[in-house]
């Protein structure tokens, strides 16, 4: 019994920073219709800008720093700027990010608040000392004794804070003026404008409220959760299981709900200390609650959960099939085998990567660009690959062009699975769903001990016809062979997918992202055919993960974490993420790519690219949401009307 | 006016709808309604607004749920999902076009007609190409020259009579129009009840809802009036112009003529 409550409180510490959030991403999503995924980041900012005050007394800024005091800085200074540096990154994000994004299509405003999460999470390694910091306490450390179990004071006042929190903006939307006014804009922006207030000004104030309140609970609950340059960012997939639990709808429910989360997550870790607890159910468990939870959530309440009235939003950047042009295809494939062949070492590795991170952005050019469904699990998909390849190869011995074949087919069933859901929902929510799907699969799978060699996963050489295709031949980094193999079977694949494209598949997928009841109505399997589009982006994934398998030779999660996904998700979209050409020019800026080569090598600033990849992100969400090939592709068509028009007059 | 249950019905039924019931919560948007449309048969459907007349088409073609039973050639169709009712010859227009905006006109035409899912996929990859000219009911509609056009780039009346070619299309038997007139001027409006004249010579049974009473009352065959969700009359155009309740519900104090 003491065991259980000790357990129950020690989850209150996140349990409370989870319910904060989500009541934030509920009060958020009724002033202005955006899913936040930068809330959690939006913390993890307050949380370092306080712990550096706490221990050195200097205020960090994205750019700089000012030293307010000397030495460290009273507790009550630290927790009051960093609770305004959150407040301010939530204002930012709101007046420069998703204000121009209000009435841009969902995946702008998806892709654009992951970029600021991306955004925050890249900036914090470089502008603090992250190895070593500890959050100097701020609440009274003593312990009471609670039910026969000594509980710490600090995770009650935490618990206290967050359920006041909670009410208080409950409050504020139920009973204030101000807070119906907001709700009303939630229903009809138009009609709001007319009665003489400003939806913007409502929405600004809401930002910055729930900005600083969810910095101030995890500023508080910090020195118990400890400090961590990544993990609150990731404590906005909890917050957005509870607050789809709540139907984006009750703010109180939705801290509920979040504060169970995170005290069933504790009382898993006390699970897993018992014998009877099976082994593989230890690790990641915890990770993949969230996940399961909002698939529930969201098959019981489906359709209740309310996609926001008012103003109409703007159609997906607009698609055009790809035309056979054997001449380009042939050129590009010719420069690639140039490139490969002028090429050696880090650079020639980097051409190969760029040439297979291709084949995971076509995957989601085909999903996210083609079939409209908004997925960050590409990664996973290509991790599964890359994770039954190691099997496969080492332990059942299946030799190459089969290992290849067998763990796409595993990536697509996970895909049909993760699909699945966009049965029912679409849009920001299947968004939630794929990074909850994202997460679980990386935190319970591949990091899951139980599934995990302890030496790690070696991976067995490719060999063909007695011929190998090694990676690595002495002190060759890439070998000819292995590039020409990689070249070949992302070639095909790439034929394949530009054929369906342009086909009746094309066509079908095309119909349905632009509108689902139409196309039912036309006679396509809605359903079918999207999962037909998860299960054949999770092969091309699945594929793409078992080549990088191949050029590591040993199989490391850090290639396939859900944070490399989001980046990817950044640079396809910068690239333009309706066209193939957008797939080709994402592979050179990927993760480990040419540009990243070029960056890491040449420039020697490779420690900057996820934060150039988010800042561009964000940027190309606002300003030019066709992407480059998009802008390029305007300006030629541009340019021939002109020439045209001279040619007539 | 006779007795509903004396309705004649439509010669060679092909399509038959039998006690269908709609409820929105608990308003009854539908209520009971028994309706027939024959081989090369036009039967209008006319009402007031707020009649019920879009969620009879909704609900027959499976977009909202209802009672009743929905026979199509005898085969019924009411518990199958709107797609399956599409492939078994059942098809409509929407009010509002309801265009694929990333699709040229030929393309909202063709992938009602594509072969469809995995076989539309092994196809793809294996087959010959999905280009194929432009469905002849384009050509009917007088769509011919705008086929390489997107649907924006047309008027919202030429958008309707898009939707209407991607109803025709393919194997579809009895259309179920949902004011497919609407935004057409009144030339294009006559034309537009020929053309409706020659889907039935074709053999298509058609269900033409419009407000353009002159079109209905010419075109068709026979016409249903709904108020409240019930029919309230059914019989030739003539019939109808002359018919008390019908008049009071709908066409006002003068009869048209």
């Amino acid at each position: 019994m003491d065991q259980l409550v000790l357990f129950v409180t020690l989850g209150f510490g996140v349990g409370s920073v989870y319910a904060v959030i989500a009541s934030s991403l509920v009060a958020v999503h009724a002033a202005t219709g955006v899913l936040n995924f930068a809330q959690g980041s939006i913390a993890l900012w307050g949380v370092w800008v306080a712990a550096e005050l706490g221990t050195t007394g200097t205020l960090v800024l994205p750019l700089g720093s000012v030293a307010l005091v000397d030495g460290p800085a009273p507790a009550l200074l630290a927790v009051v700027v960093g609770v305004l540096s959150s407040a301010v990154v939530a204002l930012l994000t709101h007046l420069l990010v998703m204000r121009p994004l209000r009435s841009a299509p969902v995946l702008s405003q998806v892709v654009a608040s992951v970029g600021v999460m991306l955004l925050v999470v890249s900036l914090v390694p470089l502008r603090f000392d992250t190895t070593g910091a500890v959050a100097s306490p701020i609440l009274p450390s003593g312990t009471v004794e609670l039910l026969g179990a000594q509980v710490a004071v600090a995770d009650l006042i935490v618990l206290a804070l967050a359920l006041v929190m909670a009410a208080v903006l409950a409050a504020y939307f139920r009973f204030t003026r101000w807070g119906t006014a907001t709700r009303a804009s939630a229903e009809d922006e138009t009609a709001l404008r007319l009665t003489g207030w400003s939806p913007d000004r409502l929405a600004a104030l809401v930002w910055f409220a729930t900005g600083a309140l969810t910095g101030l609970v995890a500023i508080v609950a910090s020195p118990s959760i400890g400090l961590d340059p990544i993990s609150y960012t990731f404590y906005v997939l909890p917050g957005l299981a509870a607050a789809l639990v709540a139907r984006l709808r009750s703010i109180l429910l939705a801290a509920a709900a979040g504060l169970a989360i995170g005290v069933f997550q504790s009382l898993l870790l006390m699970m897993s200390t018992y014998d009877f607890w099976p082994i593989w159910a230890q690790a990641g468990f915890g990770d993949t609650l969230p996940f399961l939870l909002v698939m529930v959530a969201l098959f019981v309440f489906g359709k209740a959960i309310p996609e926001r009235g008012g103003v109409q939003s703007a159609r997906m950047p607009p698609v055009r099939p790809p035309r056979t042009r054997p001449v380009l295809a042939l050129v590009v494939v010719a420069s690639t085998f140039a490139a490969v062949l002028l090429t050696e070492g880090g650079w020639r590795f980097g051409v190969v990567t760029s040439v297979i991170m291709m084949l995971i952005a076509l995957s989601l050019v085909l999903l996210t660009g083609y079939l409209g469904q908004i997925s960050l699990a590409a990664m996973a998909f290509a991790g599964t690959g890359g994770f039954l390849l190691s099997r496969v190869t080492t332990e059942w011995g299946v030799p190459f062009p089969l290992s290849l074949v067998i763990p796409a087919l595993a990536a697509t069933v996970l895909g049909v699975v993760v699909g699945i859901p966009a049965l029912r929902i679409r849009g920001a929510h299947l968004a939630v769903v794929t990074l909850a799907g994202a997460l679980a699969i990386q935190t319970f799978v591949f990091g899951n001990p139980a599934f995990t060699p302890f030496e790690g996963n070696q991976i067995q050489d490719p060999s063909l016809f007695g011929m190998s295709l090694a990676v690595r031949n002495g002190t060759v980094l890439t070998t000819t062979s292995f590039a020409v193999m990689v070249l070949v079977v992302v070639g095909l694949l790439t034929w394949a997918t530009a054929r369906l494209m342009r086909g009746r598949t094309g066509r079908a997928f095309l119909a349905i992202r632009s509108n689902e009841r139409a196309a039912a109505s036309v006679g396509i399997d809605v359903a079918g055919t999207k999962l037909l589009g998860f299960a054949f982006s999770a092969f091309l994934a699945g594929v793409g993960g078992c080549l990088i398998g191949y050029s590591r030779s040993q199989l490391s999660v850090e290639s396939f974490t859900v944070f490399v996904g989001l980046t990817l998700l950044c640079t396809v979209y910068v690239a333009g993420i309706t066209s193939l050409a957008g797939a080709v020019v994402a592979g050179l800026l990927a993760p480990l790519g040419v540009l990243a080569t070029f960056l890491e090598g040449t420039l020697g600033v490779g420690h900057l690219y996820s934060l150039i990849a988010a800042l561009a992100l964000v940027i190309t969400a606002v300003l030019n949401p066709v992407g480059i090939t998009g802008s390029v592709r305007h300006a030629s068509e541009h340019l021939i009307d002109r020439r045209n028009a001279r040619a007539t007059s | 006016m006779p007795p509903r249950d004396d309705t004649p019905p439509a010669p060679d039924p092909l399509l038959e709808i039998r006690g269908l019931t709609v409820r929105y919560g608990g308003v009854v948007a539908n209520d009971d309604v028994d309706l027939t449309v024959g081989r090369g048969e036009v039967v209008g459907l006319i009402g007031p607004n707020g009649a019920g007349k879009t969620s009879l088409v909704d609900a027959v073609t499976g977009f909202t749920p209802s009672d009743g039973e929905v026979r199509l050639d005898g085969r019924r169709l009411d518990r199958l999902p709107p797609h399956r009712r599409r492939r078994a010859g059942l098809a409509r227009t929407w009010q509002a076009g309801e265009l694929f905006a990333d699709l040229t006109v030929a393309d909202n035409v063709a992938v009602a007609t594509q072969r469809r899912g995995w076989r539309g996929f092994v196809a793809d990859i294996l087959g010959r190409s999905a280009r194929t000219g432009p469905d002849a009911s384009l050509e009917m509609l007088g769509l011919g020259d705008d086929v390489g056009r997107l649907p924006d780039q047309l008027s919202l009346g030429r958008q309707r009579l898009v939707g209407v070619a991607r109803a025709l299309a393919g194997d579809s038997r009895v259309v179920l129009l949902d004011e497919p007139a609407a935004g057409l001027d009144t030339d294009e409006s006559e034309a537009f009840g020929q053309i409706v004249r020659v889907m039935a010579t074709h053999g298509h049974g058609v269900l033409l809802i419009d407000h353009d009473m002159n079109l209905v009352l010419s075109v068709c065959d026979r016409v249903y009036v709904l108020d409240f969700g019930r029919v309230i009359a059914c019989g030739t155009p003539d019939e109808i112009r002359s018919d008390a309740a019908v008049v009071a519900a709908y066409l006002g104090e003068e009869p048209v003529s």
